[in-house]
């Protein structure tokens, strides 16, 4: 990460001072979604959504993790750039003890599938196509565990045919009077070389994890393993970086290399190359404070290091306290994610907020955020604005195109009450492009590639990676705002660090191969 | 179990004359029936206080010396001897007497089933189920251990006791903590010499419980008493007294042993992460209660004096901190020397004169060590749980310097703070050292 002043010059030149204001329109009400997180104490985590499309029809699905009570999958039926509408499909997903979910496609067969966290074994339950599931676990002996699990990521070794998981877990759920410092092993699932998985390797030393993400951090070309940890439970423990190599044992970065100590109530990772410098920033929720970490560069000649600098409170992110409804008290800040809500050009950020159950030092009305980036790389709370300040008890969400207008919507899943949705009718927004991607051989959603697109002199750059925020995450689309621009420059960084050829694209959806970009109706 | 055979048992173990505080013998016998109610309980006390958004350092601290106090009041009129400290410190009036004939394990679990849901009544959801479950398997573990009256009258006292001590406390104006302690406006046009954020978390734009000097203390007259001289005369100028003492925090900053980092990182007792400054010393006395079965009578009037050294202490502290208003050596030293300093410990969000720690350190000390005498060793393991070592030491005074130099170490007080927050919790020990708590 270079100054902010550096990201001021360099990553939007040319774009307005103040951001255009999303508007967003709740549908809740006639979206067809009906799914509350619930459940007592076991369940005063977790609580996602998957977004992804089980049927193959280009519109993103949803699943909704229903804690205690069975979770339920919706497939989407909204028309194009209409109101939104799901219909609740009997899936094979309707699974208790859900925590969370994270959708991949496992096993290379074009169908998604999903790995599902819960209070108890875990399961990959196997996309069968049109929105149907079964669970493959011992068919890829996948084993499950029995643990209070919170935290997934994925990627895939180079030429490996099976991903490698990461489970973070949560706390010994049998300790009642004492459960502080009982963190369980989080795990990690190699594949094996027979195919399928190996049997888990614990990660030692677990602190808690409430959200894990593979990145290539620095842009590097290989991903670690980032572990944010709730303090709340640990004991001796802190975030946590690891190195994570196939055929070596995982080891923690450490002081020697850069790494700081950092111990937060750890919720959620959100991670986006801001400054399109091609290291990534990570936004990291907890409560009554958050996190917007940015890489320091190294001294000259010297290898890059993860030092990282807060940028929350220069940039106006800390969403430390509601900003509207008069509960003064701190705020409990979950699921996080970074897209752009507007289509200027520039990622914006979505928080979801809760009390975690009664507390009553922290606020018990709590506003989601929508924090909506300036170009001076600053951020402004429109929550209110834009109609989304809801009060619930949020846990996950996803900002996504669910109508296939160009503009992200927001669902957010609510601990005791029914998820809710919201459509972006933001009048105005600049264009934009939603690529997908297809790569060759197993790793088929190119998980680990980065995506690099310029309009209008505007850089932007994603990595395409499966795991991060609260309780769920995405497959399938990945989004940019063009702003004013009518053609943008295109290249993906596929995963084995091969650069395809800058394409040149209008607004609008394609497919992205090797061999280049297929528009998409 | 008869209260009567319990009374035998502790009276071979002699009660010392409170006035003096003399130490009393150590001893290897059995701890006492009520010892494990009060260790069980205060092991998890001691986890509320790490997991309660609202119990910063002082905050604790004024818990520890409630529940202390209550402990030390349901055990009066019982074996040991114990006298109430109603009269002595400020506002208490007599409790309820207790009957006769009362458990002792009883008296302390009704006790504390009553004050730590009360003391920690706004923690989370795993506190409250914590302290649920504590409850229960206490009661589990003394069922049958009296008869069904002994049992409930037990009880009842131990309950009543604390409901008084807690309505007396409800009147120290330090029973409500907003925004954890945080103001929600700070300060503006502020010299140079004074505080300032040093903090990137936005609520710590404010320094933190500004007004806690004006909580009633307990053995001080006021917050005002034992009140310090000023610290060295604020300048910039190299080879100043302020200039060279921020110089040698800056210069040991940059050339600690492994030694003196952990020993900055043992006393950092950070709110959150630990059981606080104050809980560190609980800790220290729990652990010698277990290592000497200690009678629980004793253990009792010991953590009350304790809580009340330490709760005094920083009431006292607060009141100079915010006296002085003094500058953190991490704003100094940016603006003077280097600005690309980094100390070792996060600076805490508040003004710099005196070191808390410092102060209730050396209260701490200063009242351990009228209890159980000078020289006394024990080794500390208050960290072990979190992967720091155990470290001995030889008398409390040891450890106390020790808590009061890892400020420097850690880059976040002065030297002057250091050693006049030594001397003002010796003052408050002083003080502390002069309730009776026996019969003499």
């Amino acid at each position: 990460m270079r100054s902010l002043i550096a990201l001021i010059l360099l990553a939007a030149p040319a774009l307005a001072q103040e951001p255009l204001a999303p508007k967003y329109l709740e549908e809740t009400a006639t979206a067809g979604l009906s799914t509350a997180y619930m459940g007592d104490w076991q369940y005063m985590v977790g609580g996602g959504a998957a977004v992804f499309d089980c049927d193959g029809d280009g519109a993103q699905d949803l699943f909704l993790s229903g804690g205690e009570a069975p979770s339920g999958l919706y497939r989407n039926l909204s028309e194009k750039g209409g109101p939104l509408r799901f219909e609740k499909r009997d899936s094979g997903l309707e699974i208790d003890a859900v925590t969370g979910a994270w959708p991949l496609d496992v096993n290379g067969d074009g169908n998604v599938d999903l790995a599902v966290l819960r209070v108890g074994a875990n399961k990959l339950m196997r996309g069968l196509g049109d929105c149907r599931f079964d669970d493959a676990s011992a068919d890829w002996n996948f084993d499950g565990g029995d643990a209070w699990s919170t935290a997934f990521a994925a990627r895939w070794e180079p030429g490996a045919d099976w991903p490698t998981l990461a489970v973070g877990n949560y706390i010994d759920r049998k300790e009642e009077a004492f459960p502080w410092g009982s963190c369980t092993p989080n795990w990690l699932h190699m594949p094996a070389e027979s195919g399928g998985f190996a049997p888990p390797e614990e990660l030692l030393p677990s602190f808690c994890a409430l959200s894990i993400l593979f990145s290539d951090w620095a842009g590097q070309g290989f991903s670690d393993l980032r572990v944010s940890n709730d303090r709340e439970y640990y004991k001796g423990g802190q975030e946590q970086l690891w190195h994570i190599k196939r055929h070596e044992d995982p080891r923690l970065y450490t002081e020697a290399e850069g790494w700081k100590r950092l111990r937060i109530w750890g919720m959620g990772i959100a991670s986006r190359d801001l400054d399109a410098d091609g290291d990534t920033e990570l936004f990291l929720t907890s409560m009554a404070d958050n996190k917007l970490q940015s890489l320091v560069p190294p001294p000259e000649g010297k290898p890059v290091a993860p030092v990282y600098e807060d940028q929350a409170f220069a940039r106006g992110v800390t969403a430390h306290r509601p900003y509207t409804g008069g509960d003064l008290h701190p705020s409990t800040a979950w699921h996080a994610q970074f897209e752009d809500v507007n289509n200027d050009g520039l990622a914006d950020l979505f928080v979801a907020k809760g009390n975690v159950s009664s507390m009553p030092d922290f606020a018990m009305k709590d506003p989601n955020n929508l924090l909506v980036q300036k170009a001076d790389g600053k951020f402004a709370e429109m929550g209110d604005i834009a109609g989304v300040a809801s009060m619930g008890n949020a846990r996950g969400g996803a900002l996504a195109d669910f109508n296939r207008d160009g503009l992200m919507d927001l669902v957010v899943v609510n601990r005791w009450e029914p998820a809710q949705i919201w459509r972006n009718v933001t009048a105005g927004a600049g264009g934009f492009l939603q690529l997908a991607l297809a790569d060759e051989g197993d790793n088929r959603n190119a998980i680990g590639a980065w995506i690099e697109v310029e309009a209008d002199g505007h850089r932007q750059r994603r990595e395409i990676t499966v795991g991060g925020g609260h309780g769920g995450g995405q497959l399938g689309w990945t989004h940019f705002g063009l702003g004013a621009a009518t053609l943008a420059k295109v290249r993906v960084i596929w995963p084995d660090g091969a650069a395809g050829d800058w394409m040149e694209l209008a607004p609008g959806f394609y497919r992205v191969t090797r061999a280049g970009a297929e528009a998409q109706p | 179990m008869p209260l009567t055979h319990r009374i035998n048992r502790r009276a071979l173990l002699g009660a010392a004359a409170m006035p003096l505080l003399l130490s009393l013998p150590r001893s290897a016998q059995a701890a006492p029936d009520g010892a494990a109610v009060l260790a069980d309980w205060y092991r998890l006390v001691l986890e509320l206080v790490r997991h309660t958004a609202t119990y910063s350092p002082p905050v604790a601290s004024r818990s520890f010396a409630y529940l202390g106090i209550t402990l030390h009041e349901a055990l009066v009129g019982g074996p040991g001897g114990l006298v109430s400290l109603a009269g002595q410190v400020q506002g208490l009036t007599p409790p309820p007497a207790a009957p006769k004939g009362l458990d002792a394990a009883f008296v302390l679990q009704g006790a504390f089933t009553t004050a730590v849901p009360a003391l920690f009544s706004r923690t989370g959801p795993t506190g409250q189920r914590a302290m649920a479950a504590m409850a229960a398997q206490q009661d589990k573990v003394l069922s049958g251990g009296a008869d069904a009256a002994t049992e409930a009258a037990s009880r009842a006292h131990g309950a009543a006791i604390a409901a008084h001590i807690l309505a007396w406390a409800e009147t120290d104006g330090g029973a409500e903590i907003e925004n954890m302690g945080f103001p929600m406006e700070a300060a503006k046009d502020k010299l140079p010499s004074q505080w300032v954020p040093t903090s990137k978390v936005a609520v710590q734009q404010a320094p933190l419980l500004p007004y806690w000097g004006t909580v009633r203390t307990f053995v001080l007259a006021s917050g005002a008493d034992c009140g310090l001289p000023p610290p060295p005369d604020y300048s910039e100028e190299p080879g100043s007294a302020f200039y060279n003492e921020a110089k040698e925090v800056y210069d040991t900053s940059r050339s600690l042993t492994d030694e003196q980092k952990l020993i900055a990182r043992f006393w950092s007792d950070d709110p959150m992460l630990s059981s606080t400054p104050p809980g560190h010393w609980i800790s220290i006395v729990l652990e010698i209660f277990a290592r000497d079965a200690t009678p629980v009578d004793r253990q009792a009037e010991v953590l009350a004096l304790l809580g009340i050294a330490v709760a005094d202490a920083f009431i006292a502290c607060w009141d100079a901190k915010f006296r002085y208003d003094l500058v953190r050596p991490l704003t100094y030293i940016r603006r003077v020397i280097d600005p690309k300093w980094e100390p070792l410990l996060n600076t805490p969000p508040f003004p710099e004169y005196p070191s808390g720690h410092s102060t209730q350190s050396g209260a701490a000390a200063g009242v351990l060590t009228a209890l159980f005498g000078e020289g006394f060793a024990f080794e500390d393991g208050a960290h072990a749980d979190d992967g720091l070592p155990v470290r001995p030491f030889t008398s409390f005074a040891e450890a106390a310097n020790e808590a009061a130099i890892s400020r420097l170490y850690g880059g976040i007080h002065f030297r002057a703070a250091i050693e006049q927050g030594l001397a003002q919790g010796a003052c408050i020990a002083a003080k502390v050292a002069q309730l009776k708590t026996r019969e003499a």
